[in-house]
């Protein structure tokens, strides 16, 4: 009984001082009050996105640089307007939301010419080893599914008919794990107020036109430039590609129904969804 | 005064927990890549020694000898490790919270560190020294083990540099140097 007696003794003791030490012990952390009302607000998800180690680690670092929020802001909380005002109160600074929030563009639209069966690994990190991937055009999405994994929010997803990433951009919250994730560089972060999305890759060599290595490929034929009556668009003479200017552009999509090739899109899908709510 | 520096002296450099008796072996090359934390490893596991050696003394001799339960000093001692753990990790982090964050992981990890849990059996079956030489020697051990990581990170920070074969890259070489390190520490074998 004795030996019973004193384990039981002893390991109730321990509990009852850790409890009592627990107690006794002021709860508030001293000197970090701050980031723990910060980390309070933060999504707590721990996605990297903001390139700390977590959520907690941004909040600390928030704590001692609040401009950091600017140069590497927590994409989830912009997306919350109502955690963003705490935010700004924590931090005492004034955030503009718009400008901050991003969306994720892949910038292919995935019709190039399947040149060879590919039958190896299953990513597109294996398969773009391979001579540049599977695809007529070197800089194509290959739509083995990175983007897919990676995405926390479940935004991207392949079309299954152009073999394409696609990405919801109500659903993107700009986190940029994909751009960083895609072999062939496809994908850039813009800001989230872009109205025309440009679906190629292809600009390395002007003088081949794009057409050469897909049918919607960008030819640098110069139309959506002309057809613009907002002065949105301007030609890069370097890269051989129409530049747009977000602020002036009304969207007409002119520049969309001029665009042989069909590289260019309506980035937001705004316009399609007004014009099915008033038909 | 002479026999507590001489205990001193030779848990620390003579009897060395690292590289004489192999306890501490996992943070001797998991936490020895950067001195800054393992010096602080270090502070932590002489710190958690001292207070073990001292309550593990308290209850071997005022509990664990009276009723005769000698048989179960490694449950008890085990136990009594992990509550001192746990007490130190509120207290730091409640009093110190840029120490708290410096320790990070480690601090729960000595626990289970053999090293402490060795310095408790040695103080009290193996040599069976007094109260103060036991916190004495559980200082030495502790304060020992700290110049072995902060040795071991120094080497390793240079290593980083040095132009090892690419096989022998990392942990490989570092095996290496904590051979040559065992083997100069084995050189204060016969001073006392």
């Amino acid at each position: 009984m004795i030996p019973i007696g004193a384990l039981i003794g002893i390991g109730l003791a321990c509990g009852l001082i850790i409890y009592f030490v627990y107690i006794k012990v002021p709860q508030k952390v001293k000197g970090l009050e701050k980031t723990e009302e910060i980390n309070a607000i933060l999504p707590g998800m721990n996605c990297g996105a903001c390139g700390r180690p977590g959520c907690f680690a941004f909040a600390q670092a928030l704590t001692a640089d609040p401009d950091l929020i600017t140069k590497t802001p927590c994409t989830t909380v912009l997306q919350d307007p109502e955690k963003l005002e705490q935010l700004e109160k924590a931090l005492g600074i004034t955030l503009d939301a718009s400008a901050m929030l991003k969306k994720a563009l892949v910038h292919c639209n995935g019709n190039s010419e399947i040149i060879c069966d590919y039958s190896g690994v299953d990513t597109c990190k294996a398969a773009a080893q391979l001579l540049s991937g599977y695809k007529k055009c070197p800089y194509a999405c290959l739509g083995l599914n990175d983007c897919v994994e990676i995405c926390p929010e479940n935004a991207i997803s392949i079309d299954p008919e152009k073999n394409v990433a696609m990405v919801d951009t109500e659903k993107c919250t700009g986190c940029g794990l994909c751009v960083t994730e895609c072999p062939q560089n496809l994908i850039e972060l813009v800001p989230a107020g872009t109205k025309i999305a440009f679906l190629c890759n292809y600009k390395q060599l002007r003088n081949v036109p794009g057409r050469e290595k897909c049918d919607f490929g960008c030819i640098h034929c110069r139309k959506c430039f002309k057809a613009c009556e907002d002065e949105a668009i301007e030609w890069n003479k370097e890269t051989a590609l129409p530049e747009f200017n977000q602020e002036k552009c009304t969207l007409c999509l002119k520049c969309i129904e001029a665009c042989e090739p069909n590289t260019l899109a309506d980035f937001t899908k705004a316009k399609k969804e007004a014009e099915v709510v008033t038909a | 005064m002479t026999e507590l520096i001489a205990i001193f002296i030779s848990m620390a450099l003579i009897n060395n927990f690292i590289l004489v008796r192999f306890l501490g072996l996992c943070p001797f090359f998991g936490v020895s890549k950067q001195l800054g934390s393992a010096v602080s490893m270090g502070v932590a596991v002489t710190f958690v020694m001292s207070i073990a050696s001292l309550a593990t003394w308290l209850i071997y001799n005022y509990i664990l000898i009276p009723f005769d339960l000698k048989y179960m000093y490694i449950v008890i001692f085990i136990l009594v490790i992990a509550t001192l753990v746990q007490i130190i990790e509120l207290f730091i982090k409640k009093t110190n919270a840029a120490l708290y964050f410096a320790f990070g992981i480690y601090l729960p990890l000595i626990t289970t560190n053999c090293a402490v849990l060795g310095i408790t059996l040695i103080v009290n079956t193996v040599e069976v020294y007094s109260l103060w030489q036991s916190v004495v020697a559980a200082l030495g051990a502790g304060l020992g083990f700290t110049l072995v990581l902060a040795m071991m990170s120094g080497i390793r920070e240079k290593l980083e540099l040095a132009n090892a074969p690419k096989a022998m890259k990392g942990l490989p070489i570092a095996f290496i140097i904590a051979t040559l390190l065992g083997l100069a520490f084995s050189g204060f074998g016969g001073m006392i």
